[in-house]
């Protein structure tokens, strides 16, 4: 519950960090604080790495702490760009449909492989879905368990072929995920061994 | 989130458009809305995370999360369907932290309609549709389309186009084929030299004609593949020619047509040129069409907006030319000519002898027309233009008629005059520079008519013979002797000046180039003071005109101003005993004339005379035209009985001078104009060309004005004390006009030249006030011309504004810079706007000798100001109205009372001849004050016409703002004066016009009194006017001071305001 340090308001632009009442550290550019609601929106580097992307923390001012103004805004803020909302609304429902499919493959039972395919599919093309058990790649390729790449099927094609290198590559990422921690694992074992 | 934020605060309050909480603030709601549709973890205060994709927010930042899900401390495995919920609301008071991972913020402000969004997707791959031949089908029965192909018509004929807009909006079109307003027709006879020129002409055009480069321009206007065909066409097989119901696309049928197609093509081109003369007969000589076009194009340099009309009247000067002898004769016939020639003749010796380039050029232009014409009659294209120029000129109401109707028309009606113009037009069409001839040939004829032509039979011969190249030199002559037939009079006292200045007018009215060198000519004659008249004079001329003579009278009431015929013809008495008064004034103005016309050395005491009586005539048309349109008229003499029986004194004095005045009036190309300016409007529709016509008889019509101006200024004092409020502007105008034309006769004509485009583009102000820089610079010590320009340009602005209605239009005309008439008015505005500048020093020192030195000093800055103002193009036309009211304030200051300063305006007329009076108004202000004073006093109208003018704030403005500062002045002389340099900081707005008014003020101030605390003062208020909106503010500012409180509220500017408190 501390009160912002300097004033109760942040000027746009302005770095902040604070810890929540959860202990949670967090720092960030401030990009809008709403007095009324204690509500400050922070923008944080972004968890991925992505240089196009960032992270956007809303925090409520009434459960955080150790308010600390990193540094004081360098520039006026940009003005505020009209927005699509459509677009807006069009992500939040398709969003929210992937999300549920989603939950509704797994609600059906898929194994954990095929919760990762799909996730590392879906990184790569958006265009999957869960389809029961069959994972729907771009309404051509069916990736049914267990998953394989043999298990890709659908018109030859570019897609296909396509599909199949993603799915190739994923076990084997795994597969090499996987020698990794068993020689790590190996490793520590040995050590221990050793030590021991 | 706009539902949400829709239904929240629908729900919450209804209709309350206040946002409420996050809702109010931008920044908060503007990254709340980028998130949305994004998956996030959102902590409550307990330590729980959900997840889910952020839906929406609330004012109180309650947070919805869609298909959000407890998250579980294990990461491996995804929310199962049953664990999700639809959807979670969470009040901002449990929220502790969400958090939006890799969230793209630009995300919803990519649009897909950039370039490199649209490029993005189609990525370098856009191709252009191919084009496909349509083919009609067996199924296209022949009709539509192939009625078209069958119509070798070009279009609606237009007579065609005229007749309809008669009938069906009961436009009347003013269109003379013959433009005479711009060209004068060749007057042939059998003398020698005429012979020779002619000769000599018809060589030169074969000389020209063998040129390969004029063969190889023909070629291209006469090259039958239309830009179409090169171009953009579909290119067909040739099967498809094989047509008989099948649409044949327009190039494959001239290709097939042939020669036939081809001449048909050239036809219809070269008839839309001609289409303005004489559409309908094509029979006339198709070589004169062509030939006369071409050759008007050469003379005109390009100059003439109207190709259809120019060269339709060329060609039709050609095709008389060729039926020379019959076509000659009717014309010969036709009354107008023979008054119109005489008159010119007569001036046009003593004129030409002056020589100014003027006429040379005018000659040289003839003689092409002339030897040319027949050739050209040979050429294709002027075949069919042949055909329609002679149709026109005979069908039309052929010369013959055309004559007899202008020779009526002064008294009739415009549109004779007009038709009579086409008659002439097509021997002023014979040389483009003729333009500006034929339109004072028309005038001439009216002027003839009106002021009696003693040359006439002389000029008829002349005319209708199209005597030889020399001749036809003559006639353009003539031409400026119609011109100069408004300075007739003045030519009767003093032809030569009166000649010069008239061939300055019809030369600059001619074309711009024209102009430049009836300028240079004028400025060469002693008729400095006559160009910078001149340009003042064209408007002059076109009020005068308006007001002067009947013709113009029935022009104007032809060419739609009909409200205001009645009116006008009283203004015109009026202006007409106003010139008369100028006269006597001329006294007075005699002296300040010969200050000016040391300058110019010819016009001394005649070409002033003239001009002062023109100017008077002007003035006097230009009150008239007020008082009239605005019913100020009738007001004015109520308003002073003293102003009314000056101008019956003016009367008996104009029964001397009427001729003069009448002529100057009479000027055909006055008249012209004010039909075109009147009729504008129906002009414009009716021919494409107008625009070039616009600046050319614009030009002209400034000269004409100019002078008109001279003789108003003159009459002004006269006019004073005939009407308070309009002898005041009068006098200003006079004075400055002289000095105008001194300085100006180069300025003029580049500023002029600039003026007008830039006017048109600028909305005169900028134009203006280039103007006003090259004359202030130029001629710094005329200044106090420039404020007769001023206070011309006023006196034009108000006339057509008088005129009543036209005073709207004319407002949107200069605002439009569309509008010809208005054009006119606008470049003779710029004139001049430029010729105050010039003006003002010798005004000064004219005022000095004449006025009394105070009221001189004041004159002086007084001038500068008024060139400022004016300088605007528009402003000049505003100027006039807020120069009226300004003048009020001023006359108050002195006399208290707008009547009283209206007398006191008069007075000082009584004290000071004529110029003086205007001039101790705070000659500037004086001037336009005077003017403006008099419309205000006597004329309501003046506050119609601000009101008017109102809608035209720019110009108003700069009007406004020089007369705002002469009615401060009138309270303090050094008060004006600073006003002069805060109207024209208002003006600041055109870069130019700052200049301008810097140097004004600079230069008026060390003159005059240079009283610091009134020149901040003065400063402050005109500032904040012109900071705001410089012309509108000015404008208003000026009106305000200047005028009452009335005033103020017509003008309805807030900047004027502060100004009248301030001068107040």
């Amino acid at each position: 519950m501390a009160a912002p340090a300097a004033g109760e308001y942040f000027s746009i632009g302005s770095c902040i960090s604070c810890t929540t009442c959860l202990g949670q550290r967090l720092q960030g550019e401030v990009i809008a604080f709403d007095y009324h609601t204690k509500m400050l929106t922070l923008k944080c580097a972004p968890s991925s790495g992505k240089p196009n992307l960032s992270d956007v923390v809303l925090v409520n001012l009434a459960y955080v702490s150790d308010v600390d103004i990193v540094s004081d805004r360098t520039a006026t803020p940009p003005p505020l760009a009209s927005l699509n909302f459509n677009k807006l609304a069009n992500r939040a429902r398709a969003e929210k449909e992937d999300k549920l499919s989603q939950a509704y493959a797994i609600s059906a039972g898929v194994s954990v492989e095929g919760q990762q395919l799909f996730q590392t599919i879906h990184k790569t093309i958006k265009d999957c879905k869960w389809q029961e058990k069959n994972i729907v790649v771009m309404d051509e390729v069916v990736i049914s368990p267990p998953y394989r790449v043999d298990n890709c099927r659908g018109k030859e094609g570019s897609a296909l072929s396509h599909v199949r290198k993603i799915v190739e590559k994923h076990f084997r990422d795994l597969e090499n995920q996987k020698s990794v921690q068993r020689s790590q694992a190996q490793q520590t074992q040995k050590d221990s061994a050793l030590s021991a | 989130m706009f539902a949400l934020a829709r239904t929240i605060t629908v729900l919450s309050s209804v209709f309350q458009v206040a946002f409420s909480g996050v809702y109010a603030n931008m920044r908060m709601v503007h990254v709340l809305t980028s998130v949305v549709g994004t998956k996030c973890e959102l902590k409550v205060k307990n330590g729980v995370i959900y997840e889910g994709v952020f839906k929406t927010y609330g004012p109180e930042c309650d947070l919805v999360l869609d298909a959000a899900h407890r998250k579980s401390p294990e990461p491996s495995m995804g929310p199962r369907r049953e664990d999700i919920v639809d959807s979670i609301i969470f009040k901002s008071s449990d929220v502790v932290v969400v958090h939006f991972k890799d969230v793209d913020l630009s995300y919803a402000k990519r649009d897909n309609f950039t370039d490199t969004a649209v490029s993005s997707r189609i990525n370098g791959e856009h191709k252009e549709k191919d084009l496909e031949p349509w083919d009609g089908g067996d199924q296209h029965v022949s009709g539509s389309l192939e009625s078209l192909d069958n119509d070798l018509s070009n279009g609606w004929d237009p007579d065609d186009m005229f007749k309809y807009n008669e009938e069906t909006y009961g436009v009347k079109s003013t269109y003379d084929s013959s433009l005479s307003s711009y060209t004068v027709p060749l007057e042939r006879d059998n003398s020698e030299e005429f012979l020779k020129r002619e000769a000599r002409a018809a060589q030169l055009a074969e000389e020209i004609e063998a040129s390969a480069a004029y063969k190889a321009r023909v070629a291209l206007e006469n090259d039958e593949r239309s830009e179409e065909e090169k171009y953009t066409a579909v290119v067909r097989d040739s099967h498809t020619l094989n047509r008989e119901n099948k649409y044949i696309p327009p190039g494959q049928r001239n290709r097939e047509a042939g020669m036939s197609w081809g001449t048909g093509r050239q036809n219809s081109p070269r008839l839309v040129q001609c289409s303005p003369g004489p559409p309908t007969p094509r029979a006339g000589p198709h070589d004169y069409n062509t030939l006369s076009g071409v050759d008007q194009r050469v003379v005109n340099g390009g100059a003439h907006p109207w190709p259809s009309r120019c060269p339709s009247p060329s060609s039709r000067p050609p095709s008389r030319y060729q039926s020379g002898p019959t076509s000659l004769p009717p014309r010969a016939s036709t009354p107008t000519r023979p008054p119109s020639r005489p008159p010119s003749r007569p001036l046009r010796p003593p004129s030409h002898p002056s020589a100014h380039g003027s006429t040379a050029p005018h000659s040289t232009v003839p003689k092409r027309l002339s030897s040319e014409g027949p050739p050209r009659m040979s050429p294709k294209s002027q075949r069919t233009p042949r055909g329609h120029r002679v149709a026109s000129c005979r069908g039309g109401g052929p010369p013959g008629t055309d004559f007899m109707s202008q020779g009526a028309s002064a008294e009739v009606s415009a549109p004779p005059p007009a038709r009579s113009s086409p008659s002439g037009g097509t021997w002023s069409s014979v040389v483009s520079g003729a333009l500006a001839p034929k339109s004072h040939r028309p005038r001439s004829p009216r002027q003839n008519s009106v002021g009696g032509a003693p040359p006439g039979p002389s000029s008829l011969s002349s005319p209708q013979a199209g005597t030889v190249p020399v001749d036809s030199m003559t006639t353009p002559a003539s031409a400026t002797s119609p011109t100069t037939a408004s300075p007739a009079p003045n030519l009767a006292a003093t032809p030569l000046a009166e000649a010069k200045e008239s061939r300055i007018q019809e030369t600059r009215q001619n074309s711009p180039s024209a102009n430049k060198e009836n300028v240079k000519p004028m400025e060469s004659s002693s008729g400095i003071s006559r160009p910078a008249s001149k340009g003042v004079l064209l408007n002059y001329l076109l009020q005068s005109s308006s007001n002067p003579d009947p013709v113009f009278e029935t022009t104007v009431t032809k060419s739609a101003r009909e409200p205001g015929d009645k009116p006008k013809e009283q203004p015109i008495e009026k202006s007409t005993t106003d010139s008369t008064g100028p006269k006597v004034c001329s006294e007075s103005s005699g002296s300040d004339e010969v200050s000016a016309t040391p300058a110019g050395s010819k016009p001394s005491t005649p070409s002033p005379s003239p001009s002062s009586s023109a100017l008077a005539a002007v003035s006097e048309q230009k009150r008239g035209p007020d008082v009239t349109s605005q019913g100020v008229q009738t007001s004015s003499p109520a308003v002073s009985a003293s102003a009314k029986s000056d101008k019956e004194d003016k009367e008996e004095k104009k029964d001397p001078v009427p001729e003069s005045v009448r002529k100057s009036t009479l000027n055909p190309n006055a008249k012209e104009f004010n039909p075109r300016a009147f009729c504008t409007p129906p002009k414009p529709a009716t021919t494409p060309t107008l625009p070039r016509p616009q600046g050319q008889p614009s030009p002209s019509i400034v000269v004409q004005q100019s002078p008109a101006v001279y003789g108003q200024a003159m009459c002004f004092p006269q006019m004073y004390p005939l009407a308070s409020v309009s002898p005041g502007v009068q006098v200003m105008y006079h004075v400055p006009v002289p000095h105008m034309t001194v300085s100006q006769s180069k300025p003029y004509r580049p500023g002029k030249v600039p003026n007008m485009p830039q006017q048109r583009p600028d909305q005169h102000h900028p134009p203006g006030t280039s103007t006003m820089m090259h004359p202030a610079t130029a001629a710094g010590p005329p200044i106090v011309a420039p404020s007769p320009a001023y206070s011309t340009q006023y006196f034009t602005c108000s006339p057509q504004q008088f005129t009543s209605q036209p005073l709207v239009q004319q407002m949107t005309h200069y605002q439009s810079q569309a509008q010809h008439v208005f054009s006119p008015v606008m470049q003779g505005s710029a004139r001049m706007i430029t010729p105050h500048t010039h003006g003002q020093p010798s005004l000064v020192s004219s005022s000095t000798t004449q006025y009394g030195e105070q009221t001189h000093t004041m004159y002086g800055k007084d001038p500068n100001l008024n060139p400022n103002p004016f300088s605007a193009p528009i402003p000049q036309q505003y100027p006039h109205p807020s120069a009226t009211l300004h003048p009020h304030p001023q006359h108050p200051q002195p006399s208290a009372t707008p009547t009283g300063q209206a007398q006191q305006g008069t007075q000082h007329g009584g004290s000071h001849p004529a110029p003086s009076p205007v001039q101790h108004p705070q000659h500037q202000a004086a001037a336009a004050a005077a003017a403006a004073q008099a419309l205000h006093l006597g004329n309501p109208p003046q506050q119609q016409m601000y009101s008017a003018l109102a809608p035209t704030p720019p110009s108003m403005t700069p009007g406004p703002n020089p007369q705002s500062p002469q009615a401060t002045f009138p309270s303090a002389q050094q008060a004006l004066y600073i006003h002069p340099s805060q109207v024209q900081h208002g003006y600041s707005p055109n870069p130019m016009a700052h200049v301008q008014q810097a140097h004004m003020q600079s230069g008026m101030v060390p003159t005059h009194h240079g009283t610091p605390s009134h020149p901040p003062v003065m400063l402050m208020a005109t500032q904040p006017p012109a900071g705001p909106q410089p012309p509108m503010a000015q404008g208003t500012l000026n009106p305000i001071p200047v005028s009452s409180t009335t005033h103020f509220s017509y003008m309805a500017h807030p900047p004027v305001q502060p100004h009248h408190q301030q001068q107040l």
